[in-house]
């Protein structure tokens, strides 16, 4: 049987048509997430994997029923961290009903401020952007959700200060970072808790964007630290750590901030780093009930949104976890307005009245209020075993009074000029 | 046919001289003129805010690089750079209270001001070499925004941009925010209109085509080499203050990093070296292509209910944007501003092709 091409058009337009109006026919109660993310330049270490998760857990609320009828659709766009595109995902999603926005990149979370905070739009700022938006006094639709880096910062000397016997004078502690924005962030926190327990501490930064960093760890080597902190992401993070294993610092006594997952460990091999300890903002593995039921009710049906052996990573969990924080936060709203659709201020509401909710397990128990937005600052110690992550503490933040000097100092500024 | 030349006589030297010598092209710049007047009436406020405006700025940079590499030939791989002294500096002018009409101008004569010292390196090198050396002002200026933060604002590195009154009128909107682009755009556009046309721009040409031959015929290859480098800084401040203010509203150092600088140097090379309009296509297609291509490739996807995943739904476009950038090149190399001038070429005879010149 032969078509031509008139024949080929013609099924071509009305599949197209048929498309079209099927998805108008189904007038669904739908609430809009608008996730426009970077799948290709700068966060293609952890992109992938964190929206499957997001998605993931949306088709698990979807194949509920949804909440009180209500359906959720996730918006996604490439930005490739790119400001100018991340804008105009911004502007469109926002045209088109989404209650909130979560860029996922440092640069376009931070030019979306003054957006955010103007149109009155909820900007999610998980695991990334301004840590000075925990304020929420001075930043009332931002919403990092998650520990930030300060916190996480206080709680890895924390951790090391236990291991120490809770005396940490005339320790050597080594922060290896990137020198950005980023790397250099903790470095206030470091500094006080240095002089607050009297540990010796010594920075070391690498260059954007860190695939070599051998000058920084023959210099660590002749520091003889009792403890390194490796402080970077993706490639970085795999070069710091070879580069350590090589210049014979034990992995037991370095520590990662949360960027670091099961993928990065396969690059630098299983075996090769045993005992490294990072910290942790989300429960890993599959054994959280909500990831467990993921597998169960989507992954399980053939309704996953990618690779079945992604499903339990580290920013898979990290994806679910902030899809969780904001149904809760949409379940909140709707709580309150049965009868309204959600909109992008109920929401907002819905998200600050967040109270103890740990997802099943997944979370420490996160209270977001509206002076509060970073919801307790807990993180906890995990340990790479060759296999996956161990958690080797509970829950807990530390420190969060330099923490919240940081953020208020930083927010005062922010309120004084962001007019 | 469309064009008429016939008939058309110049017998005078000022007509003879005017920038658009047949009438059909100045009723069609009078004509763009108007819509891009009409445009925030006409187009639907998304595009007006994230499509006309940055590409407004942008072509306005693309000039101003232009004006630099296809005017006297000078390679510059820092143009992002002396745009970002330029946002800096205006925002922190601004905030210490300056009146926007002179942050606007101080700007220029900041990037200026720097960004004529790393032109002295043209002096030297030419080529290549000059390309390194500009190469080496992008990375010492990003390092030290970085590192210091009483430039890049402490510890979350980001500016927020004050409030501004432009000749006695609030620029809030992205309505007036386009105007004021528009402005600016349109004082550029018609500086490198004329100023080819001018005893500097034919100076620049000389020392562009052959700078010991220039010195020869008793052109200043010192002089002119700076001044280029001056002019075009300035202009780069210009509009560095202009994407902060109009449109990023808070400055962070990433916006200003090597990849800004490389987009603005394919524009050029896109849209044509020495190009006035060839600046227009080809920020265009730099800036607005990728995030065409990527909401038409997710309509199609979406419309054809095509289960595509996320990861190639991502990178399509780029290998798209990739095609189309070789495919343009390779279809005329002269950029996109001799496409135009291709097919005004045919039209200005048609229907009598056996009349062309």
């Amino acid at each position: 049987m032969k078509f031509n091409l008139r024949q080929c058009m013609a099924a071509g337009v009305m599949a197209a048509l048929a498309s079209f109006s099927s998805t108008g026919m189904a007038q669904e109660k739908v609430v809009k997430f608008g996730f426009p993310q970077d799948f290709t330049v700068v966060y293609t270490f952890v992109t992938a994997e964190y929206s499957q998760g997001q998605r993931d857990y949306l088709s698990l609320v979807n194949e509920r029923g949804g909440i009180r009828g209500y359906k959720f659709s996730a918006e996604i766009v490439d930005h490739g961290s790119s400001v100018p595109r991340g804008i105009e995902a911004y502007e469109r999603f926002k045209r088109e009903g989404v209650v909130l926005i979560d860029p996922l990149s440092t640069p376009v979370a931070r030019a979306l401020v003054p957006r955010a905070m103007a149109d009155k739009m909820n900007l999610i700022m998980a695991y990334s952007g301004r840590s000075d938006a925990a304020d929420g006094s001075a930043f009332p639709y931002v919403m990092p959700l998650s520990t930030n880096y300060w916190s996480q910062a206080a709680s890895l000397i924390e951790y090391i200060s236990r291991q120490e016997k809770n005396d940490l004078k005339g320790k050597r502690i080594a922060f290896v970072y990137i020198d950005s924005g980023y790397g250099r962030e903790p470095l206030p926190v470091l500094q006080e808790l240095a002089k607050r327990k009297g540990f010796e501490l010594q920075a070391f930064p690498y260059t954007s964007p860190g695939n070599d960093q051998s000058a920084a760890w023959s210099n660590v080597r002749r520091f003889k630290p009792d403890w390194s902190i490796i402080w970077g992401a993706g490639a970085g993070q795999v070069v710091s750590i070879k580069e350590a294993v090589r210049n014979g610092i034990p992995t037991d006594r370095i520590a990662s901030v949360a960027w670091l997952s099961e993928s990065e460990m396969n690059v630098v091999g299983n075996d090769a780093a045993k005992g490294i300890l990072k910290m942790e903002v989300v429960a890993g593995g599959r054994e959280p009930k909500v990831i467990a039921d993921i597998m169960k009710e989507v992954v399980g049906r053939g309704k996953g949104a990618g690779k079945n052996e992604i499903v339990g990573t580290t920013y898979y969990n990290m994806g679910v976890a902030m899809a969780t924080l904001m149904v809760e936060g949409v379940r909140l709203a709707l709580e309150k307005n049965p009868n309204a659709a959600p909109t992008a201020e109920s929401v907002n509401e819905g998200l600050r009245s967040i109270t103890k909710f740990t997802a099943e397990g997944l979370l420490p128990a996160v209270t977001i209020s509206k002076t509060d937005h970073q919801g307790g600052g807990q993180s906890r110690v995990a340990q790479w075993d060759g296999k996956r992550w161990v958690a080797r503490s509970d829950w807990f933040a530390a420190d969060q009074d330099i923490v919240w000097q940081l953020i208020k100092a930083s927010s005062e500024e922010f309120k004084k000029t962001g007019k | 046919m469309f064009y008429r030349a016939a008939g058309i006589r110049h017998t005078r030297y000022e007509s003879d001289r005017r920038l658009w010598r047949l009438p059909f092209d100045r009723w069609l710049v009078g004509l763009v003129l108007l819509l891009l007047l009409a445009a925030p009436f006409v187009v639907n406020s998304l595009y007006l805010g994230t499509y006309m405006l940055p590409w407004l700025v942008w072509a306005t940079a693309t000039l101003g690089l232009n004006l630099l590499m296809g005017g006297a030939g000078q390679v510059h791989l820092g143009y992002g750079a002396v745009m970002a002294i330029g946002a800096y500096g205006s925002v922190h002018l601004a905030r210490a209270g300056l009146p926007f009409e002179l942050v606007l101008l101080a700007a220029g004569f900041l990037s200026a001001a720097i960004g004529v010292v790393f032109g002295a390196a043209a002096l030297r090198v030419k080529g290549l070499y000059l390309a390194i050396s500009t190469l080496a002002m992008q990375y010492l200026v990003d390092f030290v925004i970085i590192h210091v933060p009483a430039i890049s604002g402490g510890t979350q590195a980001t500016l927020q941009v004050p409030k501004i009154t432009f000749f006695g009128m609030r620029v809030v909107s992205d309505i007036d925010n386009y105007y004021l682009a528009l402005f600016v755009c349109a004082l550029v556009t018609l500086f490198m209109l004329n100023v080819r046309r001018s005893s500097f721009g034919r100076a620049l040409a000389a020392v562009r085509e052959k700078d010991y031959a220039a010195e020869i015929i008793g052109v200043s290859t010192f002089r002119y080499k700076l001044l280029a480098f001056w002019v075009s800084s300035f202009i780069g401040g210009v509009v560095g203050c202009l994407f902060a203010f109009c449109y990023y509203k808070a400055v962070t150092p990433e916006q200003f990093h090597l990849e800004l600088s490389i987009q603005l140097l394919a524009a050029v090379i896109v849209g044509g070296l020495g190009s006035v309009l060839g600046s227009f296509f080809g920020a265009a297609l730099i800036l607005l292509a990728p995030v065409i291509l990527n909401n038409a490739i997710g309509a199609v996807s979406r419309a054809f209910s095509l289960n595509v995943s996320a990861d190639i739904a991502a990178h399509a476009p780029l290998m798209l944007y990739g095609a189309l950038i070789v495919g343009f090149l390779l279809f005329e190399p002269l950029g996109l501003a001799k496409i135009y001038n291709n097919v005004r070429n045919y039209f200005v005879v048609w229907p009598f092709r056996h009349a062309r010149k």
